[in-house]
């Protein structure tokens, strides 16, 4: 591989920027390289030392690149606030005790479903990912309700549903990954929340997961409200470090809201496998999206289908 | 050494601003421009500029728009805007009136005659 575009390469593994803004630094970093390079040759370098120093002066592409992304990576904060809407509205819902109220689950599947297919129509913007976290926990939830039902439920639950609802939230998260693993952390990042609640009631006995609802009502609203308050730093804060740091550690923080609040029926074991779940699901996509860059690259080296796959992994991250 | 870093790192936008206010730009222009025009004195590491361009325009400060040059080549032009020039006004004033300060107290003080003399 010639070395500039080697560069380029480097250049756009670290960028992750939308798909226009990436074309129009990648292009005019080209016509850069392209003036300079002209410009040690008329100097009287060869065309290849030209190249080789140009690219040097331009400096290391993870450094551009680095630089590049924390000038767009902050969300303005009418973003933030509506990246964090959805959990706001959940926590509105137990801090007012509406959740029985249907007017309010009604409006807030709609705004769920609305503001989803709007942000999805829109190329996938970074408030999306929140709200497409919300659509994935009803099909979590449903597994874990068929458990407790009677009889064959709960063997259906095991060997057919739940299966199944794995697939789909992995379809999902790989598709996400494409953009930006951290993307899918944050779109992942209320489930370990929900699990632990839902374990936190006992669900077998409506009687007592009715009275149980009201007591941890309160609790719940603050492990949304800091769930709101994670996703709004997460857009506001420019440097990758920094955003990594923000979901884990305010992650950690509502665990221990939810450990505190449900202790009794969680235990100090299903505690630790909760903090475990959320470091698999905010750090799980980091890893799955370097081994599925890596495959890429190998497919790409493969000669027969190098150019056809490369240019549909292209696309595929652009959608 | 580190000084003179720091003191470039805190002026680039203004001084982008400066120059793109004379003329709109592209990149490559622009690190020539600064070059010729200090005589040699600053430097841009290449890499650097455009993420100090992209934050310009992303602040709405600059419009960055593809031109296509006489020899067919086609080059991202910077252009201010109204936002971008009062912010330059501002920091211009805030400037000058820095650097009078700075000059006042470099300057040494002209001895005053006493009485006794």
């Amino acid at each position: 591989m010639p070395t500039k575009l080697k560069y380029i390469d480097g250049l756009k593994h670290d960028l992750r920027l939308d798909a226009t803004i990436e074309a129009n630094v990648v292009r005019e970093l080209n016509a850069h390289l392209e003036d300079k390079s002209h410009e040690l040759i008329e100097s009287g370098l060869s065309e290849k030392e030209a190249n080789a120093t140009a690219l040097k002066l331009l400096g290391s592409p993870r450094i551009v690149s680095k630089q590049m992304y924390e000038v767009y990576s902050q969300g303005s904060w009418r973003q933030a606030i509506f990246a964090a809407l959805p959990h706001l509205l959940v926590a509105a819902l137990f801090a007012m005790h509406c959740w029985k109220n249907t007017f309010w689950l009604i409006g807030l599947l709609v705004a769920i479903a609305g503001s989803v297919i709007y942000g999805w129509s829109r190329g996938k913007p970074t408030w999306l990912f929140p709200w497409l976290g919300y659509c994935l926990i009803p099909v979590m939830a449903v597994g874990i309700l068929l458990i407790y039902l009677p009889g064959s439920w709960t063997w259906f639950a095991a060997t057919a549903y739940i299966p199944l609802a794995l697939l789909v939230i992995f379809a999902i998260t790989k598709q996400t990954i494409k953009k930006d693993w951290l993307f899918a952390s944050l779109m992942l990042l209320p489930i370990p929340i929900v699990l632990g609640w839902m374990l936190a009631l006992e669900l077998e006995d409506k009687a007592i997961w009715n009275a149980q609802l009201y007591e941890f009502a309160p609790l719940i609203a603050l492990s949304f409200a800091v769930l709101a308050l994670t996703v709004a730093a997460f857009i506001r804060i420019r440097q990758r470090w920094a955003k990594v740091g923000a979901l884990l550690t305010l992650e950690i923080l509502i665990i221990v809201i939810v450990g505190l609040g449900g202790n009794s029926t969680i235990g100090f074991g299903g505690w630790l496998i909760l903090v475990l779940l959320a470091l698999l699901l905010l750090l799980g996509p980091a890893l799955l999206e370097r081994r599925m860059r890596q495959s890429e690259r190998k497919r790409a080296k493969s000669p027969n289908k190098s150019t056809h796959r490369l240019s549909s992994s292209i696309s595929a991250r652009r959608n | 050494m580190n000084y003179e870093r720091e003191l470039l790192k805190g002026n680039t936008d203004s001084l982008l601003l400066c120059l793109i206010n004379h003329q709109p730009m592209y990149g490559y222009k622009i690190i020539k421009e600064i070059e010729k025009r200090s005589n040699g004195y600053f430097q841009f590491k290449e890499g650097t500029l455009y993420p100090a361009l992209h934050r310009l325009e992303k602040a709405g400060l600059v419009q960055g728009k593809w031109q296509r040059l006489p020899s067919g080549q086609e080059r991202r032009y910077y252009y201010i805007t109204q936002r971008g020039q009062e912010t330059l006004a501002e920091r211009l004033t805030i400037w000058q009136d820095f650097a009078t300060a700075v000059a006042l107290i470099v300057k040494p003080p002209t001895p005053l005659k006493s009485n006794a003399d």
